[in-house]
């Protein structure tokens, strides 16, 4: 319990330190909200500083951060200027859409990396192992921009998925399996983009840690009394490898998070991704911080659910507790 | 008193509860006979719903406070005028207003609206809804976005009810073309908004979470449902106040269907792909992919022409004074003299430009008028070929010399060299910055093209004055010239070479300013044209902006659907929303 709570401890500073950090840097770059409206040659510089004023734009940055403060604590996250809204109120629908297509991809990449790196360590050296790691250098090194459009003009050749959007227009008139069928049909393209980035990096480490842990004397000493290779490799090695995996767990979930926003971007997820780029190019303060946040709090959780593993499955965790 | 006869309702169509029934309005007893405007577009079939992409999402509905396109592009559905600009002709007719009169002075215009008209949930419209809109629309407070277009000769125009279907405005002093100032001025509801502008909380009214039942419009779509990220969609109005020559009740589609994509990519696959059913403002990029399916393909593409965009290269012309860039002041010397700025123009390869930034798809450019907008050219501008020579002949007489090896220096042997600012967002832009960089060294004139982001951009062409040279393109929204005030007004804040002047900063600046504001009070159209030609002169001449092309608008919709007929203003393709239909639909994409 002492660790979990530490560990929450942590979580809440690091919280703290991004707001503030974010808030720096979002205020520091150049250009404001209102910027674009200056170029409109229909609107007064009357009209602007208007709305600067209502907007608290020329307040000094304590302040302003005080007052983002006080509406965190009124559980609003500030106010987009954009959407003339609490941050809140946009953030939470994105937030789960986002989830929807980062956790079903997480899971699966991991349910696709083990197997495939296991099988590929106890077949070190062999042609599977050369054509397995070619692979995923091949992958590693397009990048997921790439990926993602890649995909997409699949997708319009053969008609088989939908271009982006998460729904299709009519989807309130299907019913509830076609619905869900439909929810499937257009999470497949930009959760395999998500897999295909994120699969070589888990799949080489899932190899190198199986590779350290068939080297090590007791697996050597179970296959000379005749354990059989896949038993010994999926029931024993797997579960002494598991350490450094599981902490792989919460780094996988970064790295997730942060191709989901490019993802997202390019296949019209509605998801943090594109409304974070929006926010970032009009300078809406308050909604940045607000997806910045967001994302750091599924990092965090991300990481806490994989501390939380560690404690579980390795005594040596507990041990340092104590 | 001059009488503006209606010119679209034909042989007195007052057609009443008969066309009320074909709609499906709720029908009462005793239906007040409504005053329908008949389109005379192709009789078109009701039904379906029509998918369109749009660059990001909406941010409101409510259409005195939203000031972003996009939101702009769908609230556009939801409501009315009295008096519209014809997308098609750019001339100002009825819409609200059955008819409207001018008093010989050009100072008070007194409308006569429409009997019978219903909001879209119902209630009905009179003289007090619009008293109402104009009180809104004109309030400091209530940050409307058509405020500073209703307030004439420093004053707001005064609105007054002169019985439930008359209301008169009066103007501070004669606005030519006044009525345009109607156009998109939308007509609120006051059973629904008055309670919200009272306590002061227009702003917190209509946003996306606000249930369908509590908004209401004249526009022939009402909305329906937002889900976040996702989509928007409207619904039609069955009190829509249009009917097509057969009685049948506008609009004829069921929905709009509106879904954010925010890649031009995307965007065009979705399309190709009959996902999205109509296209507007496509990149050149796109068009060409798109075009290259041919006859074949079950769309249409439409190539408008130019419109209203113009872009262009402008120096930093601003007083920088005894200010932190002397590097930049230096410069100006060479910046301040017209004959730099027309040799540059002269070495400019406007033609390169359209063939390479827009693949033919855009007009070479001399002066701030594009082509697209008919009324308003001048057409006596001269467009000089580009040449080299001529151009070192300018600058030759300026006092420039070349160097052995090329490079031009000034009468001082300062290098002539500067930087090109432009925002980074902007592909096209950047291209042609780039081009002119190219152009630019052929006369030895070594050139940096910087991009910055747009926001960051603007800090330096607005606040620090941190730059030597832009390359940046505005739009007229309505073709205009009162609408780019701010932009030819040496005291203008779009004034973007050297904005908010005290007093004009060259005499050919001062003559604008006057021809500006005498063109703005003249209300014969012929008189008024011959102060905005000279104004095109003057800027030609002078060159404070550096013209290089207008963009063409480039469309495009699935062939099944009928009475697509895109224009060159703004909205190109869904300024007729209401008499588009679907005369048969592709199988793929959405039923």
């Amino acid at each position: 319990m002492r660790y979990l709570s530490r560990r929450l401890a942590h979580g809440f500073l690091v919280l703290a330190g991004v707001s503030v950090l974010s808030f720096v840097f979002v205020a520091l770059a150049p250009g404001e909200f209102l910027n674009e409206m200056r170029l409109d040659p229909r609107i007064s510089p009357e009209m602007v500083a208007a709305l600067r004023d209502r907007y608290g734009l020329d307040q000094p940055l304590p302040l302003k951060y005080l007052h983002w403060l006080q509406s965190v604590v009124r559980g609003e996250l500030g106010f987009s200027f954009a959407y003339d809204r609490p941050v809140a109120a946009l953030l939470w629908p994105r937030a789960r859409n986002t989830l929807l297509l980062t956790v079903p991809a997480t899971l699966a990449a991991w349910l696709i990396a083990v197997p495939i790196g296991a099988w590929s360590a106890s077949q070190r050296g062999r042609w599977p192992d050369r054509v397995c790691a070619g692979t995923t250098t091949a992958l590693l090194t397009v990048p997921e921009l790439l990926l993602a459009l890649g995909l997409l003009v699949v997708a319009v050749r053969t008609g088989y998925f939908p271009i982006g959007g998460m729904r299709s227009a009519a989807f309130a008139e299907l019913r509830e399996w076609a619905k869900v069928k439909d929810l499937a049909v257009h999470l497949f393209l930009p959760a395999s983009a998500l897999i295909l980035v994120n699969l070589p990096v888990l799949i080489r480490h899932v190899r190198s840690s199986l590779i350290d842990v068939l080297a090590a004397p007791f697996i050597q000493g179970a296959h000379a009394r005749g354990v059989p290779p896949r038993r010994l490799l999926f029931r024993d090695a797997l579960r002494a490898a598991s350490n450094p995996l599981i902490s792989l767990l919460g780094l996988s979930i970064a790295g997730l998070l942060s191709t989901s926003l490019v993802v997202e971007a390019v296949m019209s997820w509605p998801g943090l991704g594109p409304l974070l780029l929006e926010a970032i190019a009009a300078r809406d303060l308050h909604l940045v911080i607000g997806a910045v946040m967001c994302s750091t709090l599924f990092l965090l959780a991300g990481n806490l659910v994989a501390d939380a593993l560690l404690y579980l499955s390795d005594p040596r965790v507990r041990a340092d507790q104590v | 008193m001059k009488r503006v006869v209606e010119r679209l309702l034909t042989p007195a169509l007052l057609i009443a509860v008969a066309c009320a029934a074909v709609a499906g309005a709720p029908q009462r007893a005793a239906v007040r006979a409504e005053d329908l405007l008949v389109s005379r577009a192709e009789i078109g079939r009701p039904g379906g719903q029509l998918v369109i992409n749009q660059h990001a999402e909406p941010k409101t509905l409510n259409p005195v406070t939203a000031v972003d396109s996009v939101s702009g592009e769908v609230i556009k559905n939801t409501i009315a005028d009295l008096i519209h600009v014809n997308r098609e002709t750019q001339r100002a007719e009825p819409a609200l207003a059955k008819a409207w009169t001018m008093s010989s002075d050009g100072r008070r215009y007194t409308v006569t609206l429409r009997q019978g008209l219903r909001f879209s949930d119902g209630d009905p419209f009179d003289a007090d809804d619009v008293v109402f809109s104009f009180r809104v629309h004109l309030d400091e407070k209530a940050h409307s976005g058509q405020r500073d277009l209703l307030t004439i000769g420093g004053q707001p125009i005064a609105v007054r009810k002169i019985d439930q279907h008359t209301v008169q405005f009066d103007l501070a002093e004669p606005r030519a073309g006044a009525e345009r100032l109607f156009d998109g001025v939308a007509i609120l509801p006051r059973h629904l908004l008055e309670r919200f502008h009272t306590e002061g909380r227009l702003a917190d009214a209509w946003g996306l979470s606000t249930p369908a039942a509590q908004m209401a419009g004249l526009g022939p779509f009402r909305f329906k449902e937002y889900v976040p990220g996702e989509r928007l969609v409207l619904e039609r109005n069955p009190y829509y106040w249009k009917a097509d020559r057969s009685g049948t009740r506008l609009p004829y589609l069921d929905r709009l269907v509106f879904m954010p994509v925010t890649s031009d990519d995307a965007q065009t696959m979705r399309f190709q792909s009959g996902e999205a059913d109509i296209a507007s403002k496509m990149t050149a990029a796109s068009f060409d992919v798109l075009a290259k399916a041919g006859q074949a393909a079950p769309y249409k593409l439409v190539d408008l022409g130019a419109g209203l965009d113009y872009s262009f290269l402008f120096f930093n012309l601003n007083d920088l004074g005894s200010s932190k860039l002397p590097d930049t002041a230096r410069k100006q010397g060479w910046f301040r003299q017209v004959a730099f700025r027309q040799a540059i123009s002269l070495a400019i390869d406007r033609e390169a430009i359209v063939r390479l930034v827009y693949r033919g798809h855009a007009t070479p450019l001399w002066g701030h008028v594009p082509p697209g907008n008919k009324v308003w050219i001048n057409r006596s501008i001269p467009q000089p070929a580009r040449s080299l020579d001529r151009a070192r002949q300018l600058l030759r007489a300026a006092r420039f010399s070349s160097k052995p090896d090329g490079t031009l220096v000034d009468q001082r042997g300062d290098l002539v060299e500067f930087s090109i600012v432009t925002n980074a967002g902007n592909s096209e832009r950047v291209q042609m910055a780039t081009i002119i960089q190219d152009d630019l060294r052929q006369l030895g004139i070594n050139v940096h093209v910087v991009t910055l982001e747009l926001r960051a951009l603007v800090d330096r062409l607005l606040k620090t004055h941190d730059y030597e040279a832009c390359v940046l393109g505005l739009g007229n929204a309505d073709g205009n010239p009162n609408t780019e005030m701010n932009v030819w007004l040496s005291s203008g804040a779009t004034h973007l070479w050297s904005p908010e002047q005290s007093r004009p900063a060259t005499p050919w600046e001062a003559e604008i300013d006057t021809l500006m504001r005498r063109q703005l009070t003249t209300l014969d159209p012929t008189a008024r044209k011959r102060l905005y030609d000279k104004v095109q002169e003057l800027v030609a001449q002078n060159l404070p902006f550096i013209f290089l092309v207008s963009p063409n608008v480039l469309v495009g919709a699935d062939k099944g659907l009928g009475n697509f007929r895109p224009a060159v203003l703004d909205p190109h393709t869904l300024w007729n929303v209401e008499e588009l239909f679907w005369r048969q639909k592709r199988s793929s994409g959405t039923p």
